[in-house]
């Protein structure tokens, strides 16, 4: 753009900014920086860098398109679902009282209301952007084989006959019809009706394509997606292995396969050589998402296969390539870290770690050792990934990170004010807090009794995912980039990327993630190669509140590296926060705490403290180019009121005091990962 | 160990559930649960290799084919001892999974007949007030932070707007206003997509707002804005082609509702319900014959 040029179109305005530009010279509360006026803005770095990005708002006013968002290619849009919902189709979620089938699910999800399977009337605050309807795959592929003796078949007088013989036939003749049916369908000789889409269609219909086929009537593209997936259900001896497998695709690809079960094989690798094959048969895609590390008795990141030996380098592609993602939190805890892995973490125990630190998923087995520790939680799973990759060339646990809430009662009611629970035994009532989930029968030698009770439960969490557009495909590929991010149940918008060239103004442009990806990568991606001359790498963060949830505290940036003797260590930094001008970080390292307007009694609460948004670049001070490192970002929220004190409220029940009141809600960014020589 | 399997949904159905499948795919036909011969055909050895060969994408192998005959007769022989010990007797999982089973076919049945043209219109008209569409707005906004300006960030607002209203239409404005992560423009949105970016207040502001003008400064939970209204749509009552895939998918749901309620009507015809309550409550027990 020429100078002239720019300056006629940007004169007036900018003459119109300059006066309050002035007027708001010493302007308030935010972090450091060079100018603090909301006059000069991005389009002033645009100009220098005129070719870094397409769509700077400089091209924009030269452009035809009016709008300066038209063209531009990366996403604009987050948006919120839940990867992690069960069904009546689920065989324990219809076992434990679950009468909603996926159709009510996804009305759910799209902001109708529906009634409980406790019969209690319930709506979300906002519709979601998507949701995975993902029940267990096992028991869905028997459930296929039940269909047979249908009367919708009876047009035809073959059809008729073996109808005939199967409601009223003797045992014998009953055999003879049904296994010349069933050898009919796997000859393909079954009678003309058989081929009648409209008789036949529903009739062969397995649960599986029941369910693909109301994913189809649900998802609307651009508005609300209905992502195909289901979970694979591996749990030996009560460790949490599970997964949920992701479409891409539609109906008519999933169809082509039967969900391969941990009844099939328990080990990922198997999951993962079927999924291979799926891909190749079909030609469609899938990936897959771990849950619950955290009840796994340190067997998510072992360091060793499922039959016990080491980790091989193919392995370590394979597990990179299906498993990109992670859940971090869901009903059933937080699987971010341990205080015990993380001493100088104050945000390390607070939130969904009481209660699941205690054995695995069913309790049995044996209680969590320290020993099982590191490769139990998320943050250790990063770091073993970069040790496991000095040693094998390939990270295996090269992961990004979502929420969801594997509720077993088909609603993503996650909302604190609007928890209903993780299984319909945990809907709303009196006495639901007090109810015992679990209990351990590890004998007395491994350890006393434990018990997990209701209000252990979190009411969390969602998945974030940063795609072009709302639909199958966008949503998936940005997943597989990792472009996403967790949330314990808050809907705060995260942004967050690394570079080389990111400074101090970036944090204050308009358009913050024009920058972002202008001048380097978003969350999930590896650093690009650091240019000559290159000290350290920055960060460009920014959030934004949930309107309906609280201000924000402050964003950290977790930093995960290797030490001289190849062991991963960590370290948080305090990079932005809310009410700077009465916080700063302490002599021991510890920012002011941003204080707390929670009114338990009336579950409510002020935003007088924190910031509706935060920004910053930050630079890496301890940065040393010849050692892998990850970052992410984790953003608190102030204090809120949790769900079970709307429950107390609502129910007038009193909890003893170890049940939480009130907790700090929380985003985490997946990582941007640095390694030397890249 | 029982205590646990008792207590717990998940190992309770991976352990029993695939046992209660296979005997009521099977015991339909073959050889009764009641009689001491079992056989596996060769269809149903075929289905089972089906089976396997989509999940597994490939054929069994004869030691595979092998184990699955193994591990089905043992299914068989585990669910003829149970049930002739009367373990499925009031078990409430087996219940709840047959009458799931039953209402299941039924629906498929009810799927299969796609719902016409007028039904769907029926239905809409009748139902009118469901798929009325939102009011919706486009617009583009100005952004001010108490949290940088304090008890300033009114006057800054009216300043910014008088100059604003003096600028004309088209002034650019990404460089006005403080840094957020809002968007500036917003394309042409229902009210509830605007709350769910900007908060109800502010959604429930811009419908005062009048069209091509700027105003304001208007509150959100972020802070101030000045709005300029582009356009605006009135809420409406869409016609069918609008909103045919809801209708159609609230039409199916409802029919199967009342298709699946009076199935039970006709079925109930065929029994005898006797309701025995407490001598307490004597008058119910006389007026409880029927159970719907």
């Amino acid at each position: 753009m020429k100078r002239n040029e720019l300056a006629r179109k940007w004169l007036p305005a900018v003459a119109l900014g300059l006066t309050l530009a002035f007027s708001s010279a010493n302007a308030g509360s935010a972090p450091a920086g060079d100018e603090d006026v909301p006059v000069k803005g991005a389009f002033d770095d645009y100009d220098k860098h005129g070719d870094e990005h397409p769509a700077a708002a400089g091209d924009a006013a030269r452009s035809k398109a009016y709008s300066p968002y038209a063209g531009k290619s990366y996403p604009m849009h987050v948006y919120f679902g839940d990867t992690h919902n069960h069904t009546a189709n689920s065989g324990d979620a219809y076992m434990a009282g679950n009468s909603l089938t996926p159709e009510q699910a996804y009305r759910f999800a799209r902001g109708e209301e529906v009634v409980s399977s406790t019969g209690v009337p319930v709506r979300l605050s906002r519709p979601l952007d998507f949701l995975v309807v993902s029940d267990h795959a096992e028991g869905l592929g028997i459930m296929f084989q039940v269909q047979e003796g249908n009367p919708a078949l009876v047009s035809d007088p073959v059809a008729a006959q073996w109808s005939k013989v199967l409601k009223t036939g003797t045992p014998e003749e009953k055999a003879a019809a049904q296994s010349e049916v069933v050898k009919a369908q796997a000859m393909g000789t079954l009678p003309k009706v058989f081929k009648d889409p409209k008789v036949v269609g529903p009739l062969m219909m397995s649960v599986w394509q029941q369910y693909t086929a109301t994913a189809e009537k649900f998802n609307e593209p651009g508005r609300f997606t209905a992502m195909i997936g289901y979970e694979w259900t591996s749990v030996p001896g009560g460790n949490n292995l599970h997964r949920n497998v992701l479409f891409r695709d539609g109906k008519d690809k999933a169809d082509q396969v039967f969900p391969f079960s941990a009844w099939n094989s328990e080990d990922p690798e198997k999951l993962w050589e079927w999924m291979a094959k799926y891909e190749q048969k079909t030609g469609g895609k899938l990936l897959a998402i771990p849950h619950n590390a955290n009840l796994s008795n340190g067997r998510m990141f072992e360091l060793v296969d499922f039959g016990g030996n080491p980790l091989s380098k193919d392995y370590a592609e394979r597990r990179a390539r299906w498993e990109v993602l992670q859940e971090i939190v869901q009903t059933k805890g937080n699987s971010e870290t341990h205080p015990t892995l993380s001493p100088n973490d104050e945000f390390a125990g607070d939130l969904g770690v009481a209660g699941w630190e205690y054995g695995n998923l069913t309790l049995t087995d044996s209680p969590l050792k320290p020993g099982m520790l590191p490769t139990n939680y998320l943050r250790g799973g990063l770091l073993r990934g970069l040790e496991l990759e000095s040693k094998l060339g390939v990270n295996p646990f090269k992961f990004g990170v979502v929420g969801s809430t594997d509720v077993h009662n088909s609603l993503t009611s996650i909302e604190e004010d609007n928890f209903f629970g993780k299984m319909p035994i945990q809907e709303p009532s009196p006495k639901r807090w007090e109810h015992k989930s679990k209990q351990s029968d590890w004998d007395a030698k491994l350890g006393p009794t434990k018990s997990r009770y209701t209000w252990h439960y979190l009411s969390a969490g969602y998945a974030a995912v940063w795609a072009v557009d709302n639909t199958r495909e966008a949503l998936w590929d940005a997943m597989k980039r990792r472009e996403a991010y967790g949330t314990s149940g808050s809907r705060m918008t995260v942004r967050f990327f690394g570079g080389w060239h990111y400074r101090a103004a970036d944090a204050r442009a308009r358009d913050a993630a024009g920058t972002g990806y202008a001048k380097g990568v978003p969350m999930g991606s590896d650093l690009p190669k650091a240019p000559a001359g290159a000290k350290a790498p920055t960060f460009l963060v920014a959030a934004m509140k949930d309107p309906l949830s609280g201000n924000l505290d402050r964003i950290q940036i977790v930093k995960g590296w290797l030490d001289k003797n190849g062991k991963g260590r960590e370290k948080i930094y305090n990079v932005v926060w809310g009410d700077a001008d009465r916080r700063k970080i302490g002599a021991d390292g510890k920012l002011t705490p941003v204080g707390d307007t929670v009114d338990v009694a009336n579950a409510t609460w002020k935003d007088t403290i924190g910031d509706p948004q935060l920004a910053a670049v930050w630079t890496d001070p301890a940065f040393d180019p010849s050692v892998r490192a990850f970052y992410y970002a984790r953003v608190i929220e102030i204090p809120t009121p949790r769900w079970t004190a709307y429950d107390a409220l609502r129910f007038g029940v009193k909890m003893p005091p170890e049940v939480p009141m009130k907790q700090r809600e929380r985003a985490w960014s997946s990582p941007i990962w640095y390694t030397p020589g890249t | 160990m029982m205590r646990k399997i008792v207590r717990e949904p998940l190992l309770h159905f991976l352990t029993i559930g695939a046992a209660l499948f296979l005997y009521f795919h099977w015991s339909g036909g073959g050889s009764g649960p009641t009689s001491d011969r079992i056989v596996l055909t060769a269809g149903q050895i075929g289905h089972l290799a089906a089976g396997f060969a989509k999940t597994w994408q490939r054929p069994p192998t004869e030691v595979e084919i092998k184990g699955l005959i193994d591990d089905w007769i043992r299914e068989e022989i585990a669910v003829r001892e149970a049930m002739a010990s009367g373990l499925d007797r009031d078990d409430t999982i087996i219940r709840r999974r047959l009458r799931q089973k039953l209402e299941f076919l039924f629906e498929e049945v009810d799927a299969a007949v796609p719902p016409s043209d007028r039904e769907l219109q029926a239905w809409l008209t009748e139902n009118a007030d469901l798929y009325r569409l939102e009011p919706q707005v486009s617009f583009r906004q100005i952004y001010l932070s108490r949290e940088r300006r304090g008890s300033a960030t009114e006057d800054d607002a009216r300043t910014l707007l008088a100059r604003l209203r003096a600028a004309g239409p088209d002034t650019p404005i990404d460089h006005l206003g403080h840094p957020t992560l809002l968007p500036r423009e917003v394309e042409m949105s229902s009210l509830a997509e605007v709350a769910r970016t900007f908060g109800q207040e502010f959604s429930r502001s811009t419908e005062a707002l009048p069209v091509g003008v700027w105003s304001g400064p208007i509150q959100s939970g972020f802070g101030l804005h000045l709005v300029w209204v582009r356009a605006r749509v009135a809420g409406s009552l869409p016609d069918l082609a609008q909103v045919r895939l809801a209708v159609e998918r609230d039409f199916t749901a409802d029919r199967r509702r009342r298709q699946l309620a009076a199935m039970y009507e006709r079925l109930l015809a065929k029994y005898r319900v006797v309701i025995e309550r407490k001598a307490a409550d004597d008058d119910g027990g006389k007026s409880g014959a029927n159970a719907s």
